[in-house]
């Protein structure tokens, strides 16, 4: 069992997930705060992931955070080093990667707030990030659950931009779905086993817990 | 007073001094267009009009959850009052719209709009600016809560969620929401009485108008109840089809409804 990459993994699905629903929180709300052009153009690029190879996103971010753009060397001007084939340069993949899986709930949670209450909650003197946070957030937490849970879950499936991105480095960029390619391109099939039940393990007992979790809330809502 | 303000046309009418609220208003709403001119200076003055009319509209307007095509609303606080300023909460001229939380206009609307995640009392207290409290104002508002949870026959219900109240209950806690705060600049009243059995609204209209008085917080309503309208004795504004067809002593304005009311009684 490779237990260095089985802790890179949930480190980085922890670090993914908490910097991810810093960003998505304002920007569903946002999303959910009205209609035109501009919020679907921000829509379909925040549900660009879900039909893009993981391979291209990758790709565009090596090429992004290495040395050819001008970003890239700003980045590694001021770090020192690139971004790409780090821990952190796999954050950052991992967000943009997990992007729809976090703002998607958020804003469908948002949007199924009943807009009297907001606005009743503002004829009684709450600004705007007041409702928010005591009405829109609260009564959307469900949406908020089930955002994190998917954000962390899809982090360590994770594949193609780790491969692209991250390379294969122990300890910094060598997650579980990266060990499990490489002990099979080593005919390491035991290890490879193992760490493929791991993996499907934590997958069902995680999504068992959200449909349990639904399932015992449902009665209560009926 | 009163025979300044006699049923007078609302062309003739230009921006009173003594108002307290000046509304003059422009606004389409699918096919009905809202043009109105008209003044508030009586603590209580009710909209009466047919359903349609445009009565929730002029609320809305005035709460700040609606912007108008055009014009300007201008609110001045009456003498005594806890908030002492002239605030222009929408001028299209002058681009002014001040939004619906910096206004201290507080609105029940007709249907309960309860936040479904707290209980009576949280319900109650959400409209209170803690923060701006000393001690001694927040000992106060909490001794406020209870009386006005007594008054308004909630004061068994207080830890309950909001979930399990009546039709009758929530509607209750719909409108002493609205009327808990000490300090509004004006309370609107979208048919607060309406579906309430008569002995809770004759306990409830009373306590409601001297509340109001002694907190100075002047008051307009939405009814096509002209019982409700008697009752309170207001100044009465007649709308129909978006415009205003008169304004005065309840007494005047709605005599024609209060004889078809008699005649249909004594039938």
């Amino acid at each position: 069992m490779d237990s260095e990459a089985l802790w890179l993994t949930l480190r980085l699905a922890l670090t993914t997930t908490a910097l991810l629903l810093a960003i998505a929180l304002p920007v569903a709300w946002w999303i959910a705060s009205g209609n035109g052009p501009l919020r679907a153009l921000a829509q379909s690029v925040v549900a660009l992931p879900l039909v893009l190879p993981p391979t291209v996103l990758g790709f565009y971010l090596l090429v992004a955070l290495g040395p050819l753009t001008a970003p890239g060397r700003l980045i590694i001007h001021l770090l020192g080093h690139p971004l790409a084939f780090s821990f952190s340069g796999l954050v950052i993949g991992s967000i943009l990667y997990s992007l729809p899986f976090a703002v998607q709930p958020l804003v469908a949670g948002f949007r199924a707030v009943d807009p009297a209450l907001l606005e009743v909650a503002s004829t009684l003197g709450a600004s705007p990030l007041r409702v928010f946070t005591t009405i829109t957030l609260p009564l959307a937490k469900p949406s908020l659950v089930t955002a994190a849970v998917l954000t962390f879950t899809h982090t360590v499936g994770e594949f193609g931009v780790v491969l692209m991105l991250g390379g294969n480095i122990p300890g910094a960029t060598r997650t579980l779905s990266i060990a499990l390619y490489d002990q099979v391109q080593d005919f390491n099939y035991a290890a490879a086993n193992r760490t493929a039940e791991l993996l499907l393990a934590f997958s069902l007992l995680t999504l068992l817990a959200i449909y349990w979790r639904g399932a015992a809330r449902r009665p209560l809502l009926g | 007073m009163d025979s300044a303000s006699g049923s007078t046309p609302a062309a003739e009418k230009t921006c009173s001094p003594a108002a307290h609220l000046n509304v003059q208003i422009r606004h389409r709403i699918g096919a009905l267009q809202i043009d109105l001119d008209f003044a508030l200076d009586k603590p209580w003055t009710i909209l009466f009009g047919p359903s349609g009319s445009g009565k929730t509209t002029i609320l809305r307007a005035i709460a700040g959850l609606l912007k108008p095509d055009e014009g300007r609303i201008l609110s001045t606080t009456m003498p005594g009052s806890q908030i002492e300023n002239r605030l222009t909460l929408f001028d299209s001229d002058q681009g002014v719209f001040t939004s619906a939380h910096q206004r201290d206009i507080r609105f029940a609307p007709q249907q309960p709009q309860l936040f479904p995640h707290m209980n009576v009392t949280e319900n109650l207290l959400y409209g209170i600016a803690w923060t701006t409290l000393n001690p001694q104002q927040m000992l106060h508002a909490v001794k406020g809560a209870r009386e006005i949870l007594q008054s308004f026959g909630l004061e068994h219900l207080s830890g309950v969620g909001v979930n399990r109240l009546s039709g009758g209950e929530a509607q209750r806690l719909n409108l002493a929401r609205a009327v808990t705060a000490t300090s509004s600049r004006m309370v609107l009243l979208d048919e607060p009485f309406t579906g309430m059995d008569n002995t809770r609204r004759d306990q409830l209209l009373p306590y409601l108008q001297g509340r109001f008085a002694e907190h100075v917080i002047p008051v307009l309503s939405v009814t096509h109840d002209v019982a409700e309208a008697f009752q309170l004795g207001a100044e009465v504004i007649k709308i129909a089809d978006g415009k205003v067809i008169a304004q005065g002593p309840v007494d005047i304005v709605l005599a024609e409804e209060r004889l078809r009311l008699l005649q249909q009684l004594n039938r």
